[in-house]
């Protein structure tokens, strides 16, 4: 005969206590976690998921601002390609975006290398540097519109020696040049600042080895520096290309999308043709387009810089 | 994590209050002490300024105590676009200057036709819509006109009432050049395309008032009609130098200083142009001559309605909104000072008028008729934008009839 034996009676109490006390903080911990994200989940939802989706649906419709809207399916997508506004406003956006991108991360990192030990003078020529970008691109525009017209102050100068008009803004291969110039101008400072802060984050024991062990100055800067603050380089890139690619203001206030239709870039057409011709639906579908193209871009250009990265390191 | 909470949910509260109080402080419109305040679009112009819309308000807000005006100053952009924007914002003005309604939109404006008065101002009829009138003007403004500068036409020896013909024209133009003149002064943003319509629309819509009409049923083409004589023309004119290609860097007002100040000979531009010639002392110095035309002379008229209103129909202030366009296009003196400050015409008033602004009006007298592109006759969206792009690609190099062959394109690609 075997004797049962009944388990222990185990203090039930206590484990039950703290059983819910642990519920009780996860239960605290994720509501002070909700309380948290909630405002900027809310105000993105806002600002941003609600806006894309309504542009999204617009999009799909015929909208033209006042009457009721028709859903006409992917027909906007479709007028995309057989737009002649909007295949040649592609070609400038891209000439305006590539070259732009270029020379702006070109120049400010060339600026940046030359400026980035810190002294009086130096932080003077930052600051002039910097400065364009503080002013609204809008009036930047009729500003050298007034400079480089055709009763501008330069050819007003030039016309004293008996010398041209130069077309900077009416012959169309130099105006797309003078708006690119602008832009590059304008912008370039923004540059200079992200990577001076860059560059002084580059540990000076670094250069120090760098240059014992040899390399010259352009060595250590192509080899050293540059890979050092690659992802602030890939960062700016990614902002200046998205950038670029909505450039608007300073092609409404420099040229107005002429001569000729030579700078009009694809939100100039967007805002400046399809909704001012009350086509909001169609307007909707090329900002979406413009979107999309965007973020391709930007994750392109940062998974090239992650697959460098990796490529380096391994 | 007591205080954690109570701080988590401080910071939520004050978030979401924050942005509850943006919100409601970014919609609606406030009524201050019983006083209404109309909201109105109005365009801005070298001769419509902000100044003098300021001043023609002040003069009704004077005789409507309680009623405030405020301008919603259009910027970069049409006024049919600004009311596109306000009206996506849910956040429509009550009065709107300078839009005609189409058939798609006119349900958004008031239906103005019960008001009597609507009856007896400019143009009603014409810009009515299935027989309602939605819109109202101060007066018109005709469009094919030549304006030259007398001193280099007395140096070229010419006389202004032989030119009747396109082809007296363009002698005159050589002439001019030869005298050391710009022939035709033109400028950059709107004014090729425009100058061009002004040109071209009397002679074709005179020999056939339906063009428009047929073009949107695809009877007819740019590539295959009068259009593409004028394009021909006005290439041949840039390229014999009477258009200056370096005058599309210049701003509209730019351009047209330049031809008060005597450098250029002669100026396409409507009526419009009279008060800026007034302001500049210039109007003695200045004649006007009706659209010369391979056709019948004196072509008609290109017009329109002029300082045109709506109401529109959400406005939270309907029948104050109407109170005050009601004002605007039959009171007397607002009716003058309107008239008198952007150079339009209206019958039964009249306004002191400088010579310029008397033979333009003896010309819109002896016009045949007077063409109004409204209603089926309104070219489709987007079509003054595309010409003047084309137009401005004549300057550049394109041919004739590679500009009348886009515009075919464009139009054919518009939906």
């Amino acid at each position: 005969m075997t004797q049962r034996t009944r388990p222990a009676p185990q203090p039930a109490g206590p484990r039950r206590g703290e059983a819910r006390a642990r519920r009780l903080a996860r239960y605290r911990e994720g509501a002070v976690t909700f309380a948290l994200v909630a405002p900027s989940v809310a105000l993105y939802t806002v600002m941003t998921v609600v806006p894309v989706g309504v542009a999204i649906y617009i999009s799909l419709t015929d909208w033209n601002g006042f009457s009721e809207a028709m859903f006409v399916g992917l027909d906007n997508y479709w007028h995309l390609f057989d737009d002649p506004n909007s295949t040649s406003a592609w070609y400038v956006t891209a000439i305006v975006a590539v070259t732009g991108t270029v020379l702006m991360i070109g120049g400010g990192l060339a600026y940046a290398l030359l400026l980035k030990e810190r002294s009086r003078t130096n932080s003077f020529f930052r600051t002039l540097a910097y400065y364009p970008h503080v002013i609204s691109a809008l009036i930047l525009g009729y500003l050298w519109a007034a400079i480089l017209g055709t009763n501008g102050a330069i050819n007003s100068t030039l016309k004293q020696f008996g010398i041209g008009p130069v077309g900077f803004l009416f012959e169309e291969n130099l105006a797309l040049i003078t708006l690119i110039g602008v832009i590059v101008w304008a912008g370039f400072g923004f540059n200079v600042v992200l990577f001076v802060a860059a560059l002084q984050t580059v540990p000076a024991e670094l250069l120090e080895a760098a240059a014992i062990d040899g390399a010259t100055k352009r060595q250590i800067n192509l080899r050293v520096v540059i890979p050092m603050i690659a992802p602030v380089v890939t960062v700016a890139t990614v902002l200046n290309l998205i950038g670029l690619i909505r450039t608007y203001d300073l092609v409404v206030s420099l040229t107005g999308g002429g001569p000729a239709g030579a700078t009009q870039t694809y939100s100039f057409v967007i805002l400046a043709r399809s909704f001012e011709g009350t086509k909001v639906g169609y307007a909707t579908a090329q900002a979406v387009f413009l979107m999309v193209v965007s973020a391709v871009l930007a994750l392109l250009v940062t998974a090239m810089r992650n697959r460098q990265d990796r490529a380096a390191t391994s | 994590m007591g205080t954690l909470w109570r701080r988590a949910c401080t910071a939520a509260l004050a978030a979401t209050t924050l942005v509850a109080t943006a919100t409601a402080c970014g919609g609606g419109s406030e009524e201050s002490s019983g006083s209404t305040t109309l909201r109105m679009i109005v365009n801005i112009t070298p001769n419509l300024t902000e100044q003098y819309w300021k001043g023609l308000f002040a003069k009704y807000e004077q005789s409507h105590p309680g009623v405030k005006v405020n301008l919603e100053l259009t910027g970069t952009i049409s006024a049919t676009a600004k009311l596109t924007q306000d009206l996506a914002a849910g956040d429509p003005p009550d009065v709107a200057q300078q839009i005609t309604p189409t058939k798609d939109n006119a349900t958004l404006f008031a239906d103005l036709t019960g008001e009597a008065w609507t009856a007896e101002t400019p143009l009603a009829d014409q810009y009515a819509i299935d027989g309602k009138r939605y819109l109202v003007g101060v007066g018109s403004q005709i469009q094919s006109l030549v304006f030259y500068n007398k001193a280099a036409f007395a140096k070229a020896g010419l006389d202004a009432t032989g030119i009747k013909t396109l082809d007296q024209f363009q002698d005159a133009m050589a002439k001019l050049k030869a005298a050391g003149y710009t022939p035709l002064q033109t400028a950059g943003q709107w004014v090729p395309g425009a100058q061009f319509s002004l040109l071209a629309d009397s002679g074709v819509m005179t020999e056939d008032p339906d063009w428009i009409l047929k073009r949107k049923d695809n009877q007819v083409t740019f590539a295959g009609s009068g259009y593409v004589k004028y394009f021909e023309r006005y290439k041949g004119w840039i390229d014999q130098g009477y258009l200056d290609k370096s005058s599309l860097g210049v701003t509209y007002a730019d351009g047209q200083t330049a031809f008060l100040d005597g450098k250029s000979a002669m100026y396409i531009m409507g009526s419009f142009f009279v008060p800026a010639a007034d302001a500049a002392k210039k109007s003695d110095e200045i004649g006007v001559f009706t659209m010369p035309s391979d056709g019948a002379h004196p072509t008609g008229q290109v017009g329109n309605i002029a300082n045109s209103y709506v109401v529109v129909n959400q406005s939270k202030h309907k029948a104050a909104a109407i109170d005050l366009v009601k004002w605007l296009v039959t009171d007397p003196a607002a009716i003058e000072s309107q008239l008198a400050a952007d150079g339009n015409l209206r019958k039964g008033f009249t306004y002191k008028m400088s010579s310029l602004g008397t033979e333009v009006q003896k010309i819109l007298d002896a016009a045949p008729s007077l063409i109004v592109r409204s209603g089926p006759r309104q070219p489709i969206d987007g079509y003054s934008g595309e010409l003047n792009t084309q137009v401005q690609s004549l300057f550049t190099g394109a041919t004739a009839a590679k500009v009348a062959e886009s515009l075919d394109k464009w139009w054919n690609s518009q939906r």
